[in-house]
């Protein structure tokens, strides 16, 4: 019965080693090749890894591009770089900039109605267009839950809001 | 009387004698640790380094005939450079107040930034400051802001300055313990109301509307932790004073058209638009400690006569100031006016040569670039007195401006090197 057993091991082993071998010498050609690729996807920057105070020139120029979706002129940037300085209280001169800017002709705010049509939308974009992220889930829903609830409340205010929000700040 | 009717008499009694002399004329409810000598002080940095020669001592005639007595004639030689104004009173200030006609910027280099910083924070350095950064010592609006008891909001302190660059770093320090959060509201008006054209005309939320958006915000920022090291920058005003201000500012850029020329004079140098809206600012927020400056005689460095001219021109803008002071109810009989030029100049010229045959003067630290002059003038302090031999220094204006507002027993011991300027009360 001994015998048989240590038989029986061998005979195993023998025929794992031949299977092992035909398997990694077979030079039959592969028809079918995998390739195996990284799918695309869009990286934002979270709010936890913006630690950077934008400069004055910074805020500004962002601040204009992203409500004119164009470049401002040196002109404007320069005077406005002089307002910046000759005002101690940094927030206010930021809250004017910014209300100066959405009162512009040319700025790209959307009407109540578009807003209201597609709610979800409009707050990814949004938060797209200024903090350069999308929503968390809980914010995609407190955003729209306070859209849904407050008929009153238009996107020229929501933009002027995030824009003088402590996020839209830092990079 | 029943027994319990007494009773709630006799306690609302004791209870309204206790309060009472706490309520003080500004409507404050609680004194200041300290006895107050009144209730604001403006600080007139006059007005980019002037020297005593040209001023107090008359050398070219009385540039400053609403602030010195005397008739004295400009020079002839440079009479026909020099613009004066008509004369703004019969009793120029130095009736209403005391004259030290022999102060000094004692130490530190004669430079305006250092000179400013040394008048502001009460400490003379010779270490080279910083520009672009604030001082390493507490300015005296820190000084206010955190010891004067109660606190009281940053409209109450104001740093009205004649230019940018590094003055406007001049509203707080970096010291311990100080800093940002005892700021002063700063601000360069003429650069600030230039800009008019760009920052004009901002879209505007009913009450209604704004309390959306700080709801909104208040969520937003919820979400956002400040990174750590940008805490420290602080927060000026609350958002009920930066709504105030706010209004000011727009109330002023919508006025423009209608203040080009608001002293009907003809002209409207920095001097004179930085005092002008200085004035405003007073007038509107009656703040408790105001520092403003003037700075264009600073063109002695090239033009002497020219300098002879922005002197006169600042006494005007000086006296305007006053007379909106004394005629301003809430600062009127409550306000104490301290005039002093940040330095003197050389006693010797540089080789410029202006139109008139007159050399232009730097200031390098030699004697006359420290010699200077002060004035007090206004509530509690003595009238008609004049110092003619030196008395006081510029590190006596910090602990001055404390003892008046009633704070300068709370200031922490070695911070401050100078005195109170006692000479000049009643």
């Amino acid at each position: 019965m001994k015998t048989l057993k240590i038989f029986n091991g061998v005979t195993g082993l023998a025929l794992a080693t031949v299977l092992l071998l035909h398997s990694s010498c077979n030079t039959k050609k592969i028809e079918n090749r995998y390739l195996y690729e990284v799918q695309t996807q869009e990286i934002y920057q979270s709010a936890s890894q913006k630690q950077t105070l934008k400069t004055t020139t910074q805020f500004v120029s962002i601040a204009y591009s992203d409500l004119f979706n164009s470049s401002i002129t040196n002109d404007v940037l320069n005077k406005m770089d002089i307002a910046y300085q000759s005002l101690g209280d940094k927030k206010i001169i930021e809250d004017m900039i910014i209300k100066t800017f959405l009162q512009q002709a040319g700025s790209l705010v959307p009407s109540n109605s578009a807003m209201r049509a597609d709610i979800p939308t409009f707050v990814q974009n949004t938060y797209l267009r200024f903090y350069n992220r999308k929503p968390n889930e809980f914010e995609a829903w407190k955003v729209k839950d306070m859209i849904e609830k407050n008929t009153d409340l238009t996107p020229k205010m929501i933009y002027y809001t995030l824009m003088t929000s402590d996020e839209y700040r830092y990079y | 009387m029943k027994r319990k009717q007494f009773i709630k008499n006799a306690a609302l009694t004791a209870a309204g004698s206790m309060v009472v002399p706490y309520i003080l004329p500004s409507g404050r409810l609680f004194a200041s640790s300290g006895t107050r000598r009144a209730n604001h002080v403006v600080v007139c940095l006059f007005a980019g380094g002037v020297r005593n020669l040209e001023s107090v001592q008359k050398a070219e005639g009385n540039l400053m005939r609403n602030t010195l007595n005397g008739t004295e004639s400009i020079s002839a030689d440079i009479a026909p450079g020099v613009t004066m104004l008509p004369t703004l009173t019969s009793t120029p200030l130095q009736n209403a107040g005391t004259l030290f006609k022999e102060f000094r910027y004692a130490s530190g280099p004669t430079g305006h930034y250092n000179a400013h910083a040394a008048a502001i924070t009460g400490v003379y350095s010779d270490q080279t400051i910083q520009l672009k950064q604030p001082p390493p010592f507490p300015t005296v609006f820190e000084y206010y802001r955190k010891h004067n008891s109660p606190t009281n909001n940053a409209l109450n302190a104001w740093w009205v300055s004649n230019a940018l660059g590094p003055y406007p770093f001049l509203n707080y320090s970096m010291y311990d313990g100080y800093g940002a959060a005892y700021r002063a509201n700063m601000i360069q008006p003429d650069s600030f109301f230039r800009q008019s054209a760009v920052l004009g005309n901002p879209v505007s939320f009913t009450a209604a509307e704004k309390v959306k958006c700080d709801m909104l915000r208040d969520f937003a920022n919820g979400q956002f932790k400040i990174p750590t090291q940008a805490i420290s920058s602080g927060m000026v005003n609350s958002p009920a004073d930066a709504e105030q201000l706010q209004l000011f500012l727009n109330d002023t850029m919508s006025s423009l058209s209608t203040i080009q020329d608001p002293w009907g004079t003809g002209l409207m140098t920095g001097d004179m638009k930085n005092i002008y809206f200085g004035i405003e600012i007073l007038k509107r927020f009656k703040p408790e400690l105001t520092v403003i400056n003037m700075t264009d005689i600073d063109i002695a460095h090239f033009d002497y006569t020219k300098y002879v001219n922005a002197i006169g021109l600042a006494d005007y803008s000086l006296y305007k100031l006053w007379d909106a002071i004394q005629t301003t109810s809430g600062l009127a009989n409550d306000t104490v006016l301290i005039v002093v030029p940040e330095h003197g100049r050389n006693q010797l010229p540089n080789t410029v040569v202006d139109a008139y045959g007159r050399k232009a003067l730097d200031h390098n630290n030699d004697a006359m670039s420290r010699e200077i002059f002060c004035l007090m003038a206004g509530s509690g302090i003595k009238q008609g007195q004049v110092f003619n031999t030196p008395q006081g220094e510029t590190i006596d204006i910090v602990p001055t401006v404390a003892n008046i507002l009633g704070f300068d027993a709370d200031i922490p011991t070695g911070l401050l090197n100078g005195r109170v300027l006692n000479e000049a009360y009643t």
